[in-house]
């Protein structure tokens, strides 16, 4: 069925199958959080990331029983989407998409971490390439990303300030 | 003089431009070489403003940026201008953050920051080393003509660039990177200029500047770029790498400062961050790439070395698996 909503997200359904996937979704609570959640992955690769995901707690442990995930090497701009729409049907690319979505010069959400996890050897890999499953128990790792690209390039994001603030705030109170 | 031989007049002033920069510069470097010199002295030189479009990967932000030489001192206003304010004002090396949201201002120093189209951190010879300069065809870009310079790397530890250099000024107006298959990674591109006279000095001035005494003053990052000896090196940059700064900087969620070298080529960057391996600790090397961005990351024991640049994985590679102690 997850198929179905990544294809239906794709514009990839006939009209009567859109049909059938949407009245299926909105029938299931269960596809409406993968709809909004797929909604989610897509709009953080484009940059358009919301502050603040609330995910269901299956995913995390899904994403603990995850292999380590990596990015394309580099990834075809015409299949963008279709990439996107794709990576959307494994939770674990949710680190990929923290990644991704804390590159942008302008806005750099600033609860933008990669998590990534294994604790098996890790290569990277071009297009998509199926992802090494692990060896060894696997270890949550999480990464603050946008913390180094801020310092690389000593572009602070916005919202680091307002945690400061809020933290300030709270230390005064 | 007449309209015809006015426009012909005018045709010679870049040609005579490239000739003198043609005679001051280093000899073997050609055309290439000395349009990049004006390119790179333009970035410095030139009082510009205008609206830039930046594209790494898949993500596009649009940028305002007032640049003006006044008495041999360089100043320049960003402004964001998607997502959350903010702006950043620079007199030289000083730089003022301002982030209207949470009233703060971030004082810092300039290290390794550079907003197009003054993307050069070293003179066009150090630049010229590690890239093969070569003249490409000329274009109408922006009302304006331009010339195309094709810096082609001397090895595959650093991408490809394009710029275009207006003809008049030398200004990069648009700057391409390529990875290996010859895709656009990275792009900025103007999308409105105007230049020399037509900018005012006042256009650099913060918009909040009335207003900032109210705020926070955050002047950590300023203390933090003066530098210090972090005890790390590494000892197998890429060639032309050259290290530029060498400091701790405060990250966010970190207890303890964290080093940070920085590198560059005089065109790419890069930084190492050498830090405590949090518990538990990262136990195997990985690394992800996005536009011209690349990340790797990589345990050293109970140090974690993380390498983030413009650089393809291989060079980041390189950099982070020959991190040591200094001697």
């Amino acid at each position: 069925m997850t198929q179905d909503l990544s294809s239906l997200m794709d514009g990839e359904l006939s009209a009567d199958e859109a049909h059938r996937a949407i009245a299926a979704c909105s029938a299931s609570e269960e596809q409406k959080q993968t709809w909004y959640l797929y909604h989610c992955i897509g709009d953080a690769l484009r940059g358009q990331s919301p502050r603040r995901v609330e995910m269901p707690g299956e995913v995390f442990e899904s994403i603990r029983k995850e292999p380590t995930v990596l990015a394309p090497r580099r990834r075809n701009p015409a299949t963008v989407t279709r990439i996107a729409m794709a990576a959307a049907a494994s939770v674990a690319t949710v680190g990929v998409v923290g990644w991704l979505g804390t590159q942008g010069g302008a806005s750099v959400p600033a609860d933008g971490a990669l998590v990534a996890k294994g604790a098996s050897a890790v290569q990277p890999v071009a297009n998509m390439a199926p992802v090494v499953p692990p060896t060894a128990a696997p270890v949550a790792v999480t990464e603050d990303v946008s913390a180094y690209l801020a310092a690389h390039r000593q572009l602070p994001s916005p919202e680091q300030y307002r945690t400061v603030n809020n933290q300030r705030a709270a230390t005064a109170r | 003089m007449t309209l015809a031989a006015a426009v012909r007049a005018r045709r010679w002033v870049p040609a005579l431009a490239l000739g003198l920069a043609c005679q001051s510069h280093a000899a073997g470097t050609g055309d290439g070489g000395a349009w990049l010199q004006r390119a790179v002295q333009a970035s410095r030189n030139v009082s510009y403003a205008g609206t830039y479009v930046h594209t790494n990967g898949d993500r596009i932000s649009t940028v305002r940026v007032t640049h003006v030489n006044a008495n041999g001192e360089e100043h320049e206003r960003i402004e964001a201008l998607d997502g959350p304010p903010y702006e950043i004002v620079r007199r030289n090396d000083e730089m003022f953050c301002y982030f209207p949201d949470a009233k703060t201002v971030r004082l810092d120093r300039r290290v390794n920051a550079r907003f197009f189209p003054s993307l050069f951190r070293a003179s066009a010879d150090v630049i010229a080393a590690s890239y093969d300069v070569k003249l490409g065809k000329t274009e109408r870009m922006l009302g304006y003509e331009c010339q195309w310079l094709e810096l082609e790397p001397r090895d595959n530890l650093r991408f490809r660039e394009r710029l275009c250099s207006e003809s008049g000024t030398g200004l990069v107006v648009r700057a391409r990177t390529l990875n290996e298959a010859s895709q656009v990674i990275e792009q900025y591109t103007f999308t409105d200029l105007k230049m020399g006279p037509q900018v005012a000095r006042g256009d650099v001035k913060s918009i909040f500047e009335a207003r900032v005494k109210q705020w926070i003053t955050d002047s950590q990052p300023r203390e933090e770029a003066r530098g210090v000896d972090t005890g790390w090196v590494v000892n197998n940059p890429p060639p032309g790498f050259r290290k530029a700064a060498e400091l701790r900087r405060t990250l966010p969620g970190r207890g303890q400062p964290v080093s940070q070298l920085i590198y560059s080529d005089g065109l790419a960057s890069l930084s190492v961050f050498v830090e405590a391996n949090p518990s538990p600790g990262r136990t195997a090397e990985a690394s992800t790439e996005d536009g011209s961005t690349t990340f790797f990351v990589r345990p050293m024991g109970d140090q974690l070395v993380t390498v983030l640049g413009e650089v393809p994985l291989v060079a980041a590679q390189q950099v982070g698996r020959s991190v040591g102690h200094r001697p």
